[in-house]
């Protein structure tokens, strides 16, 4: 990866924006931002307001106007929470993706660590090939997989996600870390292989409590990618109550024939909520790893 | 979801609740008789978990766990049921079969045993004592259930998918019932759109509803996938003729049709917004369960009827009921609990008190099964009663097996005609794209 | 300082010897990577020169299955969508993602707050929002359409999903509404790193904004864009879930993809070998798509002419 070697500025750098006058910067900028913010939008909009919307509201577009509700109500809600297994799919979909993160962060941590610092031969191409994982999507490998899975006996178990997810985590994880060790200055390593201390405990010592930015970012990253699959979860998991919840969403709220959109939309809003939680902590991490990842 | 599972407690609960009404009462000294008398043993220790479609009526899916949890009470054998989605069954049963391991029952639709025939149980014996006891089985259930002459699943219900309209609506449109024949259909179809009142059929990929009346509209017009022999024959001028039909009604339909699954055409229709659809009894039920708090509901409830379908230039009905056979596993531990379960299903003392739960959304695939008086009890629900006898088979005239079961997953037949609806090509390109997909599938 | 002598253990030896702490430091990553992805490859390669059915195992058939599918115009639709889908929607998400990136990096109030909120495309599952913009997509009860009827802009309702240009239009729209964020974000980390005092010396010279976004700003980012783009482009190409929830490949296969396709034709159609076939497919398309977007997006840093190399 080509290295910018820019420094990095401040966010709020005021740059030439003493030359615009408000009324330029109310079209050229607010107004464009508040078009797309509000599209971006939308969508989670709708999806609160549908799921306090009453049934009888939903469907009949021409009483009532469909941006607004009355009476909301919590049924929805309460039916996806305490009618279904939801709290059940929520851990899963916790667990697994926990798991998995902590798998993938162990591998990448020494992957990462063995490519930018012990360069042993080979480490450039191996560091390559890594990335080549990516040319293997999802979609790609579910087919194999699955018959991979039953032969390890891992079938419908949360297992057969928890060790399949890395690989997908791993190369973005490796990734990320590289970009983070390589900030941290060599003479540290230097100085403490001169006094003997073995790369073992450099790393543990030294390089991990120094990363643990990059690891909050790469732990962020990797939990939504497990959050966000789908394909794996659909194709291993049969059992109902061990499902994640994106597959469990969509099966559950349809009678044969009659989809409860209330339900639906409550499920998908409040699969979501998690993650957004997560994210208004550490949003800060987030960018700043994307902005340490994009220096590299 | 739920699962459920019945363990003999919960079966007991279960029991002593609606022993109270007096129901399970009888049901018990029946169970308990039939567990003694019955010729299949179940295992010691046995637990069964059978996979089984989301139910469509609420109360079907009562009185089947009713059902399940009489089995319980009566052996001793707990059962799981699980519950996924229609098109989620097929895959499932797959990948089962594939592996060897999953639930020991199945319940799909169609001809999901022909998927892998050597690897469902066994079941002609309890195929020839129910078929003994209750009249015989119709022959369509012959056809689905037996693989090579050994009965490798039991059909053990149909569900009838038929003509649902408003009768005020086609009335305003000047006819009093629906016609008969596909030529008058098509008119009372042009008159309801003139109306405003449009009807609507599934074009997207409705694996219910969008197979039912595709493959009646063809049939009706003679044009056939296979034949007898399972040679392709779709490419014929009577698939010309039947597409040309289906393209005149299709320009009557509501907008939007080409992207409903199966659960669009009941929205619509319960929203009024469309006069015609088919579907099983579902919108019915639904309409009825909510008549008690909907002044709407209960309009709906008291215009619509059913119809079954009209029949076409053949000249005899033509119509596509799902059957939804039962099947047993060979990997399963407890093959004696399974045929225990298969053969206490249909038993009388239970399947009469299931199908009246079903409110006719089930249809017997046995013949004594003709006086259960859900048949008599609403005569909107009295037509559904003949629907496995009337029903063609998948795979039309060809056989009932894995490349019936591929056409269908595939929908060779539905996307040949909604490539025509909408446009996408002409009649002649689409049958020779779905020709060319059958040859593959049926060589 | 003393120089500490380690004894000589195997232990200390392998933790000494580059090459070999290398290797096994590497150990992990290669056990997921070889079990999990290098094996089941293989195994999908090879599945795709059989026959195998979702019932049964199968036998080698050759090339059949890639034949079949080559002539066959449910895949050739399939192909075609694949790569127009992932042009458009890729080129939709740059242009706007940069567009919200250079939007961003004014000076703005609550600048923090407005990164969290443009984010929230990118963090909620793909699945959950699709299901929202199915509603929203609606054929009868569509509020875009009920909208626009009351707005009198229109006289029925739009047929989002059933309609073949439409569906494909809006499978795209939603996959550009998700994708941007993560565009944005990234971009917006890469404009942070421009510092002002190029755009300050570049005004006294004279240059307009488009001459600043042009001979600064762009060539700066390359290096960004062309990591950002290609795993946009790799993600979009291999889109699962969104065409699986809105529309499943319809109308009529419209709007297949080939991992849809794969999916339909292996487990739900259950041919295992043909599903594989499409699947493996994918992969010489999904490396031309990278070379593309990775060795075309990048500009080598002499070519920029900058002072900054």
């Amino acid at each position: 990866m080509s290295e910018a070697k820019l420094p990095v500025q401040s966010d709020d750098s005021d740059g030439m924006s003493y030359l615009s006058t408000l009324p330029q910067r109310v079209v050229r900028v607010y107004i464009p931002l508040a078009l797309i913010v509000i599209v971006l939008l939308f969508p989670f909009y709708w999806m609160t307001l549908t799921s306090i919307k009453p049934k009888e509201q939903l469907l009949d577009l021409d009483t009532f106007n469909p941006f607004w509700v009355w009476q909301p109500t919590f049924e929805h809600i309460a039916d996806l929470l305490f009618k279904t297994d939801y709290p059940q799919w929520l851990w899963n979909t916790m667990f697994i993706a926990v798991s998995a993160t902590v798998l993938s962060l162990i591998a990448s941590v020494f992957s990462a660590y063995a490519i930018t610092r012990i360069r042993f031969k080979g480490a450039n191409t191996v560091g390559g090939a890594i990335f080549l994982a990516y040319l293997v999507p999802p979609s790609i490998l579910f087919i194999p997989l699955s018959t991979v899975v039953y032969e390890y006996g891992l079938f419908d178990t949360p297992f057969a996600l928890i060790l399949t997810y890395p690989t997908i985590l791993i190369p973005f994880s490796t990734w990320l870390l590289m970009g983070y060790f390589k900030t941290i200055p060599y003479e540290l390593e230097e100085c403490a292989l001169i006094d003997g201390a073995s790369r073992w405990q450099i790393l543990i010592k030294i390089i991990l409590p120094l990363a643990v930015p990059g690891l909050i970012s790469a732990s962020i990253f990797c939990l939504t990618l497990c959050w966000n699959e789908f394909i794996y979860a659909l194709t291993f998991i049969n059992s109902v109550e061990k499902k994640t919840v994106p597959v469990a969403i969509l099966s559950a709220f349809t009678d044969g024939d009659q989809y409860r959109w209330g339900s639906l939309m409550a499920g998908a809003l409040v699969g979501s909520l998690p993650l957004v939680v997560l994210y208004a902590f550490f949003v800060e991490h987030y960018v700043s790893a994307m902005t340490g990842a994009v220096k590299e | 979801m739920t699962t459920r599972q019945f363990s003999r407690r919960d079966a007991l609960k279960s029991g002593a609740a609606l022993a109270g009404a007096g129901a399970l009462g009888n049901l018990s000294l029946f169970a308990n008789a039939w567990a003694n008398a019955n010729a299949w043993k179940p295992e010691k220790g046995a637990k069964l978990q059978i996979l089984r479609w989301k139910r469509f009526v609420q109360s079907e899916e009562d009185a089947y766990m009713a059902l399940v949890a009489a089995f319980t009470q009566a052996t001793g054998v707990e059962v799981k049921v699980l519950n996924e989605s229609l098109d989620d069954v097929q895959p499932k049963a797959s990948v089962a079969a594939n592996t060897g391991q999953g639930p020991d029952l199945f319940w799909g639709l169609y001809s999901l045993p022909h998927l892998f025939p050597n690897k469902c149980l066994d079941v002609t014996d309890v195929a020839d004592y129910l078929g003994k006891k209750y009249g015989g089985w119709v022959p369509t259930a012959v056809t689905y259930g037996q693989s090579k002459g050994r009965w490798i699943a039991l059909p053990a219900a149909y569900n009838g998918n038929v003509i649902n309209y408003r009768q005020s609506m086609i009335e305003k449109a000047g006819f009093k019932s629906v016609p008969g024949d596909t030529a008058g259909f098509l008119e009372m179809m042009k008159a309801l759109k003139a109306k405003s009142t449009p009807g609507g059929f599934a074009l997207g990929r409705a694996s219910g509803d969008g197979n039912a009346w595709v493959h009646w509209a063809l049939w009706a017009h003679g044009a056939n996938l296979v034949d007898k022999k399972d040679n392709v024959i779709i490419n014929s001028p009577e698939t010309v003729k039947a597409l040309e039909y289906i393209k005149a009604l299709s320009e009557t339909f509501v907008d939007g049709t080409a992207s409903w699954n199966d659960a669009f055409n009941n929205k619509a229709f319960l929203q009024s917004q469309i006069s015609v659809t088919n579907n099983g009894v579902s919108i019915y039920a639904a309409a009825k369960a909510a008549s008690g708090t909907d002044p709407k509901m209960k309009e709906i409830m008291d215009d619509m009827n059913h119809s079954l379908w009209p029949v076409g230039p053949v000249g005899k009905p033509t119509e596509f009921h799902i059957a939804y056979p039962m099947m047993a596993m060979k990997y399963s531990k407890f093959p004696n609990a399974c045929k225990a379960f298969l053969s206490f299903t249909l038993e009388a003392e239970n399947y009469d008190k299931w199908l009246q739960g079903g409110v006719a959304y089930l249809t017997h695939p046995l013949n004594a099964y003709d006086n259960n008086p859900v048949w008599k009890s609403d005569p909107k629900l009295s037509m559904l009663r003949d629907v496995a006898k009337r029903t063609l088979t998948a795979g039309g005239e060809g056989s009932v097996g894995e490349k019936a079961a591929s056409a269908l997953a595939d929908f060779v037949m539905l996307d040949m005609v909604a490539s025509v609806c909408t446009g996408r090509a002409t009649i002649k390109e689409a049958i020779s794209v779905a020709e060319r997909q059958a040859k593959r599938i049926y060589r | 300082m003393s120089h500490a002598v380690a004894p000589t253990t195997l232990w200390s030896r392998i933790m000494n010897s580059r090459n070999t702490l290398g290797w096994l430091f590497m150990l992990p990553t290669a056990v997921f990577l070889l079990m999990f992805l290098v094996y089941p490859l293989g195994l999908g390669i090879w599945l795709s020169f059989t026959d195998a059915k979702i019932g049964r195992p199968g036998e080698f058939v050759g090339l059949e299955n890639y034949i079949w599918i080559i002539e066959d115009p449910k895949f050739q639709t399939a192909v075609f969508f694949t790569i127009f889908y992932t042009f458009v929607a890729s080129v939709a998400k740059f242009a706007v993602g940069l567009y919200l990136a250079l939007l961003l990096n004014e000076r703005l109030p609550f600048k923090a707050i407005l990164r969290a909120i443009v984010l929230i495309p990118f963090i909620v599952p793909t699945v959950l929002s699709a299901i929202a913009f199915w509603w929203i997509f609606d054929p009868q009860f569509s509020v875009i359409s009920w909208g626009l009827k009351n707005a009198g802009l229109i006289d029925g309702n739009i047929n989002f999903l059933g309609d073949a240009w439409n569906s494909r239009w809006s499978v795209i729209f939603a996959n550009v509404w998700r994708g941007v964020p993560f565009i944005a974000i990234s971009l917006l980390a890469g404009l942070q790193t421009v510092p002002p005092s190029l755009y300050e010396a570049a005004t006294l010279d004279g240059a307009s904004r488009w001459q600043m976004f042009r001979h600064i700003t762009y060539p700066l980012l390359t290096p960004i864009i062309a990591v950002v783009m290609t795993f946009s482009v790799l993600f979009t190409f291999t889109d699962f879930q969104l065409i699986k929830v809105l529309t499943n490949g319809g109308p009529a296969g419209a709007t297949e993809l080939m991992a849809t396709m794969s999916y339909n034709t292996a487990i739900l159609g259950g041919r295992i070998g043909e599903g594989a076939a499409v699947s493996t497919a994918m992969v010489p398309f999904l490396l031309a798509a990278i070379m593309v977007s990775w060795f075309g997006l990048q500009r080598r840093q002499w070519q920029q002419g900058s002072d900054h190399e």
